[in-house]
């Protein structure tokens, strides 16, 4: 069979199983109330959402590359559209846009205009430090690891906060090239 | 003009309670409140055939005083929506539209994962809509 060609993000997204907002926002807010009692610090709770991510993020990417077909990504830049127009319209449903590329391309920022982690949400005044939607920053980063690639994921824009729209700054550390376990001379 | 509008819940405990005049009478608006809830009650308990049924969520005029007029809405989970009006006439289509914003609202601010059920509702976005609603609710019936 000869390799499909790449799906764009909404033809994914149409082929897709998909799941109720309501009930998706729902369960990630009951989440991140449960994490807050149970932790108790804000801080804690955004390095636990991270984490969640993170583990999140290395299994997703198997999904992703199989039921997207996206070819080998020649620099970070596609890297970043790809994850922006494939990847959030896939399990998000939403598309995200990339700005702010630095000088030598190695870091840029994703941005969200819609949220469906969000929906109802207002933070109260006693959390005001809680970064929300932090698991999406461990799901890019622990799915970019996996394709080896180190980066570090902040948030530089979130409505909870009162800004305008959410805006992650994607950075990459190095490019981890592949080990292999055996030794050639063997 | 709508006077106040309040939100009670399943143990008759005020959630929300917001007044749109200028005089201070919270108090005097918290007593007329009270006051509806009894008649909510009764008619809860004791259905006559010339009020409603009780799966109908929209209870209509509590009962007129010398100022004032209260509407009530009462939702499946016993949460009731008190609206107290000084206006002399109002259709009941726009009583039952009202109520239905107004529910439509109460929904989403309770959605909030911060927000604790049984405790008063503290989401400022819930307060705006409200106001928007009473706005446009005057409007539509100034007009």
């Amino acid at each position: 069979m000869a390799p499909l060609p790449p799906r764009s993000g909404d033809a994914v997204f149409a082929n897709i199983e998909r799941v109720n907002a309501e009930l998706f926002s729902l369960t990630y807010g009951a989440i991140v109330r449960q994490l807050l009692t149970d932790l108790e610090e804000v801080d804690e709770v955004n390095k636990q959402l991270d984490q969640m991510g993170y583990n999140i993020g290395v299994r997703l990417i198997d999904e992703f590359l199989a039921k997207s077909n996206v070819s080998r990504c020649a620099d970070f830049k596609e890297t970043a559209d790809v994850i922006a127009k494939v990847g959030f319209k896939m399990f998000l449903g939403v598309t995200a846009s990339v700005t702010n590329w630095d000088a030598d391309g190695m870091s840029c920022s994703l941005i969200l205009e819609d949220n469906p982690l969000v929906d109802f949400v207002e933070l109260p005044d006693t959390c005001q430090g809680l970064y929300y939607c932090n698991i999406l920053s461990g799901v890019i980063r622990g799915a970019l690891e996996m394709v080896s690639m180190k980066t570090e994921v902040t948030w530089i824009r979130d409505m909870l906060h009162g800004d305008d729209a959410y805006e992650l700054q994607v950075k990459l550390l190095k490019q981890v090239p592949e080990e292999y376990p055996y030794k050639d001379d063997d | 003009m709508i006077v106040s509008v309040a939100v009670v819940g399943q143990q008759n405990n005020p959630l929300y309670l917001q007044s749109f005049t200028e005089a201070g009478d919270e108090l005097k608006l918290h007593h007329i409140v009270h006051c509806s809830l009894d008649v909510i009650d009764e008619r809860v308990n004791n259905p006559k055939k010339n009020w409603p049924t009780l799966n109908e969520t929209f209870l209509g005029l509590l009962y007129p005083s010398e100022n004032y007029k209260v509407y009530g809405y009462l939702t499946n989970t016993k949460v009731k929506f008190i609206l107290v009006t000084n206006e002399i006439d109002v259709k009941d289509a726009d009583m039952r539209n009202f109520f239905r914003r107004f529910h439509t609202a109460y929904v989403d601010a309770v959605s909030n994962p911060f927000h604790v059920p049984g405790k008063k509702i503290t989401s400022r976005s819930f307060a705006v809509r409200v106001s928007a609603i009473v706005k446009s609710f005057e409007s539509g019936s100034n007009a």
